[in-house]
């Protein structure tokens, strides 16, 4: 394994939670002081310079969104910290939150600063007990220590935070959807436009951002872009990113690399490759809306740009792997169940159409499917793909679409055979 | 204005259009579904994705985006339709396809929709779904196995209503629309839901079975029941009003109605309605001819006059043509002795506001209440006696964050909108209140003043009102008072709106020159977009007030005719299409007028309360079955159209009048409603407009924003306090307008009978569960009464709504607008 630079991980110790000491040690808080020393403007220039991209799956450059959010507009503004990392495969946030949560905290103020919308929420996951102590401890250390509260650091910018515990479903990690939830009504996302930063939570310009897009914030600040851009290779997706594995890998745990590394090197490195000496056969390289990665892109360069060109998405760089026994299209259908049944259920080929795909994966896995099956999967993926309301669909149709792509050959087995040919 | 191409025609629409919208005014067809023009940007069915040139690589839906320069739009390609029909496949996979029992099939969307695209198999099979009905409640069938969750009930009972009876429930495929807990619907039952259902999933009750949509004739004519005016289509098959139907395109309602109009109509069809005339022989009313009853009543009423004189007691259910018709037989009768129902409780405008204003209705127009910022309501009853007035109020707080502030003394639908402040006084004392902020507004030199009459006598008048006086006496917060006086004087825009109507009769002046005062303080009255809205109980009160229905100067007016006949000193009253020993205040009194008066005639529907007293009853048609206009609470003169001939021979209130005044030798002829309007525009001269050119949004006379002709403050009064551990109020409740809608079956089905209405608290100390029947006793009267329990009323105070003959509250309420009563089981 090299020793790549830590930056979000650098204090993490295993059972411990960086205390607020451990952190002002390690030049905690020194990137909020920075900060209140800049103008708005100045900090939303750097972050968008930075090339800092969002963590929580689209990728989206964090200081182009900040660039569009109304920071001068008078009136109630908010900031909201999307922790509800439901994305099957993916704890990278978790992990985040109890090595080093001041981070959060840090990235968030700064962030309430450069957008002038000093009201923020934490909106985390539901099952995330453990780290809903961690934050509330987190926020009273930084309110006793003057990081929070009322005229942070004698700047005379206040800045309040508020953690929210979803009521736990994965849509509510779609922004809108989550705003909804945070207003106490049912999360179904919100037509767009208007968008968030014109009218979010409580009708008034919000801004969302991933927990680990918003803890890179504090370190750009205190050790500058120039900094920021040599922890990776690749240009256009700057900084190390936190890799969750899980699956099939020999390790299953969450590692931050710099962008850009190879799946070869996630999967042998640090994967400790497959369990039982098995090949590796494929991945959900950012989660279950992911599109699958096979054996022969090993030496592809796990970044956003470089994923999109072979087909598939970075998103949350949670790395599901599967061995050479694994039966994709039961994988699939798993996968596809999922997002089924979290369809929020408010647009017509997400709700109704994702059901019929669970059905024809369901009849090939059970060795009942037909060629005319196959033909209607494909078609089904095209009436779904773009079609949608959210990007919940177009996520779901990511595995099928990379299944008919790459597998094409296992699904015709399965029609042949009449049965699942790995048992 | 933004010019774009859809499918290769170059158009120009205004910027906030949609690509749906630019197509449809453009002529250009673009399925739809769950969209609709007047709920919020939704786009969940996808039936109407489009291609744009500007967006490729994916469809578009055309109902929310919005339009940009230059765009280049397909609305129909292979590919589009091939999504489309796949949409519809979806929709059908768990659809239960009962179109032959449906009663939406004929206008059903789906339907429709999957007959266009040709959708002739369904490539996916699924299970039907086998949902209950929900049994439950009387007026609407919710048969969620024909949803296809376009979400349109929910919004529009959210948006619109501002109700939220429903909601999505679960999630992905086993998502369904369900009420609170899942059980049967409990709600206003205003129908909007139904109206809004592109499907059969939700249909009116009372209507099932009954015709099929095609079958039905339509006919778009005005609302019965209230001052709101609202547009209602009649479905008639077989000369009979089989429902009531939305109408969106016409009319100041935008197809919202509220449950009188929608489901109020069957008393039209009623087996108890009038058919003959009937003359009084002996002890019996027996039936006559109407050559024989004109001739008893033209006989009796010329006797009266030439004895102790006759009077005329109009309701204002009547269209202008025959209020017109009737001020013209009280002139050929030589009788000054004139009013309407309301004459002596509409004194808040006919006198308040004209003392004040120098006009005598609302000065602004009603969607003009949508964009204000303040909203002031004066009593929380203004939803319950014009719920759809009460909708516009909803959408200016929700959509453009308007300030609801709320007078009242006592909770109820406005105080829960979002953000609404309530100033929460002891019953009966809003006037306090009303003088309270207008005495903020003096002491903060918040008013505007300049060219203001009175300043001076109204200054030492408000010397008992200040924030803190008030606290004391009405028990409202003085800081809550001070913080809504400067929120009403600091609105760009606001509107107050005050009711008026036969229970709230009890200082309804003082109530109208209080809040004329504080639309002249803040200077609301006349400023466009702004404007203080006095709004009638009944259809036509306004119409009444225009025409002056009213006593002739030496004439006598509503109670004081009936005080002349109680003590015999009136020998003949006709009465019109009013019941007032149901509905007037001081019902001994007004049993007595109308035992001691020798001669006593009475025109209606029914053999009324009223009508079994009378010595002559004439059968009259309802609204559905005459033609004419009626005038709104806020100007707007609409057309009124027959839709049904009227049972038996019951004649229009028109045509009686006329054929009494021609019997009594009056010269003006009954040529029709086109010919009588025409007359009236001679004598009012704001009605001064052509008959045929009463098109579809009415006319509003005065204009947008009726400026008033005098800038002169009225003196502060204070509101009497009554003392007690329970006090009693009165007034009308949501589900019922006047008596009529107690002969109607759709709100009977939701309120039938009379009731009080307690806090928990007080229901937990004396004992009671809703619908026990309690005795409240209180000015030489008891009562028994159902209760009803609910969280809007303040401890110790209890409200019984007026509407019901039965129940006797207007026996109990004599001039008072609080009785102290003593409740038990
Ligand atoms: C169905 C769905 C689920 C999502 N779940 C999450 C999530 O759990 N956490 C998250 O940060 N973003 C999630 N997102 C992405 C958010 O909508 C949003 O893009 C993100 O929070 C923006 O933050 P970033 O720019 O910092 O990445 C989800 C999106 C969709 C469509
Ligand atoms: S794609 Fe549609 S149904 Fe699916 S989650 Fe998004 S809005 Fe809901
Ligand atoms: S009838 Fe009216 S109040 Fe009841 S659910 Fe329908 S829209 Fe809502
Ligand atoms: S009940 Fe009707 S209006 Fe409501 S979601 Fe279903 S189809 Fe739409
Ligand atoms: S009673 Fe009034 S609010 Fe209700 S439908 Fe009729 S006119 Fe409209
Ligand atoms: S009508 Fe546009 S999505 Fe339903």
């Amino acid at each position: 394994m090299t020793d790549y630079t830590q930056v979000l991980f650098k204090n993490r110790r295993p059972g411990e939670t960086a205390s607020l000491e451990t952190y002002e040690k390690t030049g905690g808080y020194e990137g909020l002081r920075i900060a209140l020393q800049k103008t708005p403007g100045e900090i939303c220039a750097q972050v968008k310079y930075s090339g800092l991209r969002g963590r929580g799956g689209a990728g989206f450059p964090t200081g182009v969104k900040w660039s569009f959010f109304p920071a001068d507009q008078p009136g109630e503004k908010y900031l909201v910290c999307n922790g509800d990392e439901m994305e099957p495969g993916t704890y990278k946030d978790r992990q985040l939150l109890l090595a080093d949560p001041h981070q959060l905290i840090e990235g968030m103020v700064i962030a309430a600063y450069a957008l002038q919308a000093p009201v923020g929420y934490i909106f985390l996951r539901y099952a995330y007990e453990d780290c809903s102590q961690v934050i509330e401890r987190a926020i009273a250390e930084a309110e006793a220590a003057g990081y929070l509260g009322k005229d942070i650091l004698g700047s005379g910018f206040s800045c309040e935070l508020h953690l929210h515990r979803s009521a736990g479903r994965y849509i509510l990690g779609e922004e809108t959807a989550l705003i909804n939830g945070l207003e106490g009504r049912r999360p179904n996302p919100r037509s767009k436009p208007p968008f968030p930063a014109q009218r979010g939570l409580f009708g008034r310009p919000t801004n969302v951002n991933n927990i680990e897009t918003l803890a890179n914030v504090p370190h750009i600040m205190r050790n500058g872009n120039a900094w920021y851009q040599q922890l990776s290779a690749p240009e256009s997706s700057p900084g190390t990113k936190l890799f969750g594995l899980s699956g099939h890998f020999n390790r299953t745990e969450c590692f931050e690399l710099p962008l850009g590394v190879t799946l070869r090197e996630v999967v042998q490195e640090y994967g400790g490759g497959l369990r039982n000496g098995k090949r590796f056969k494929a991945c959900l390289p950012g989660g279950a809306s992911s599109p699958y990665m096979t054996a022969e892109h090993l030496d592809v360069a796990m970044d956003f740009n470089a994923l999109e060109e072979i087909g598939s998405r970075l998103g949350t760089a949670g790395v599901t792997a599967f061995d050479e026994d694994t039966c994709m299209v039961a994988v699939t259908r798993n996968i596809n169940r999922f997002f089924a049944r979290e369809s929020c259920g408010w647009c017509t080929p997400c709700r109704d159409g994702l059901q019929t795909i669970s059905w024809l994966l369901d009849k090939i896995e059970n060795g009942q499917g037909t060629e005319d099956d196959l033909t209607m999967l494909h078609d089904q993926v095209r009436n779904i793909n773009g079609r949608s309301f959210c990007a919940l669909a177009e996520g779901a149709m990511g595995p099928v679409e990379a299944l008919l792509r790459l597998f094409e050959d296992e699904i015709k087995e399965h029609i042949r055979k009449g049965k699942c040919p790995f048992g | 204005m933004v010019n774009l191409t859809i499918d290769g025609k170059q158009i120009t629409v205004p910027k906030n259009a949609t690509i749906y919208e630019a197509a449809r005014d453009n002529g250009i067809h673009i399925p739809v579904l769950c969209y609709a023009k007047k709920l919020l940007p939704y786009g969940a069915c996808r039936i109407c994705l489009v291609e744009v040139e500007q967006m490729k690589g994916r469809l578009i839906p055309s109902c929310t985006t919005p339009v940009t320069e230059g765009m280049v739009v397909t609305t129909t390609s292979e590919e589009i339709v091939k999504v489309r029909k796949t949409v519809l496949e979806f929709l059908l996979v768990n659809h239960v396809i009962d179109c032959p029992v449906c009663d939406k099939g004929g206008e059903c969307d789906l339907q429709d929709l999957t007959y266009e695209y040709e959708v002739v198999t369904n490539r996916f099979e699924g299970e039907k779904f086998d949902l209950p009905t929900d049994e439950v409640n009387p007026l609407i069938e919710r048969n969620m196995n024909r949803c296809v969750l376009c979400g349109k009930c929910v919004r529009v009972c959210d948006e619109v209503v501002g109700y939220g009876s429903y909601s999505f429930i679960n999630r992905g495929f086993e998502t369904k629309i369900a009420t609170a807990f899942d059980r049967g619907l409990h709600c206003e039952f205003c129908g909007q839901c139904v109206s809004m259902c592109p499907v059969g999933a939700l249909l009116p009750r009372p209507f099932k079975f009954k015709a099929r949509p095609w079958q039905l004739n339509e006919v778009d004519t005005v609302c019965g029941y209230c001052g709101n005016g609202c547009t209602v289509t009649l479905g008639i098959l077989d000369k009979k009003v089989e429902t009531i139907r939305f109408n969106d395109k016409i009319g100041v309602n935008d197809g919202n109605l509220c449950i009188r109009g929608r489901f109020g109509y069957s008393y039209v069809n009623s087996d108890d309605r009038l058919t003959k005339p009937l003359v009084r022989k002996g002890n019996q009313l027996v039936e006559t001819e109407w050559d024989e009853a004109l001739q008893v009543v033209a006989d009796g009423l010329k006797k009266a006059q030439d004895g102790k004189g006759a009077g005329i007691l109009s309701g204002a259910r009547l269209t202008n043509e025959e209020m017109f018709l009737l001020k013209n037989l009280a002139k050929t009768l030589g009788t000054g002795n004139l009013d309407h129902s309301g004459g002596e409780c509409y004194k808040g405008v006919t006198e308040g506001l004209l003392e004040t204003l120098g006009v005598q209705a609302s000065t602004g127009t009603f969607p003009q209440i949508e964009n204000t910022d303040v909203v002031l309501a004066i009593r929380n009853d203004f939803y319950d006696t014009h719920p759809v007035v009460g909708m516009v109020i909803n959408q200016a707080v929700r959509r453009n964050n308007a300030q609801l502030l709320v007078v009242s003394g006592k909770g109820g639908k406005l105080s829960k909108l979002p953000r609404a402040k309530t100033l929460l006084s002891g019953p009966g004392l809003e006037l306090d209140v009303l003088n309270g902020l207008c005495q903020v507004l003096l002491e903060e030199g918040l008013a505007k003043t300049d060219g203001l009459e009175g300043l001076v006598a109204l200054k030492q008048s408000l010397a008992e009102f200040t924030a803190d006086k008030v606290a004391t006496k009405t028990g409202v917060d003085a800081d809550a008072l001070r913080e809504a006086a400067r929120q009403l004087a600091g609105a760009g825009n606001a509107a107050i709106m005050l009711a008026y109507g036969l229970p709230y009769t009890p200082l309804s002046k003082e109530l109208a020159v209080a809040a004329a005062n504080l639309s002249l303080l803040t200077g609301i009255a006349g400023r466009e977009g702004s404007g203080i809205y006095l709004c009638g109980e009944k259809a036509n009160s306004q119409g009444a007030i225009d025409l002056g229905l009213l006593p002739a100067a030496d004439g006598l007016g509503a109670q004081a005719m009936l005080d002349a006949a109680a003590g015999g000193k009136l020998d003949a009253l006709y009465v019109v299409g009013e019941d007032p020993v149901a509905s007037f205040p001081d019902r001994d009194k007004v049993e007595k007028a109308l035992e001691q008066v020798p001669f006593l005639v009475v025109q209606d529907l029914f053999l009324s309360s009223t009508a079994a007293k009378a010595n002559v009853v004439l059968p009259a048609a309802s609204f559905a079955e005459k033609d004419g206009t009626f005038t709104n609470a806020e100007r707007r003169i609409q057309r009124v159209r027959a839709g049904v001939p009227s049972p038996g021979e019951a004649k229009t209130d028109g045509e009686i009048i006329a054929a009494l005044d021609a019997q009594l030798g009056g010269s003006l002829a009954f040529t029709g409603p086109e010919a009588i309007f025409a007359e009236i525009g001679k004598d009012v001269p704001a009605y001064a407009v052509n008959y045929t050119e009463i098109g579809p949004q009415g006319v509003v006379w005065g204009g947008e924003i009726l400026q008033p002709v005098a800038r002169k403050l009225g003196e502060a009064v204070a509101a009497p306090m009554v003392e007690g551990a329970y006090r009693l109020v009165t007034g009308s409740a949501l589900h019922h307008s006047g008596t009529t809608s107690t002969h109607a079956k759709g709100p009977l089905a939701v309120v039938p009978e009379p009731f009080v209405e307690m806090s928990r608290a007080d229901a937990a100390t004396l004992g009671v569960k809703e619908g026990d029947l309690v005795k409240v006793a209180g000015n030489g009267v008891e009562l028994k009464l159902k209760a009803k329990v609910d969280l809007r009323m303040p401890q110790g105070v209890l409200f019984a709504p007026y509407h019901f003959k039965e129940s006797g509250v207007n026996r109990m309420f004599k001039t008072e607008s609080v009785i102290s009563v003593t409740i038990s089981k």
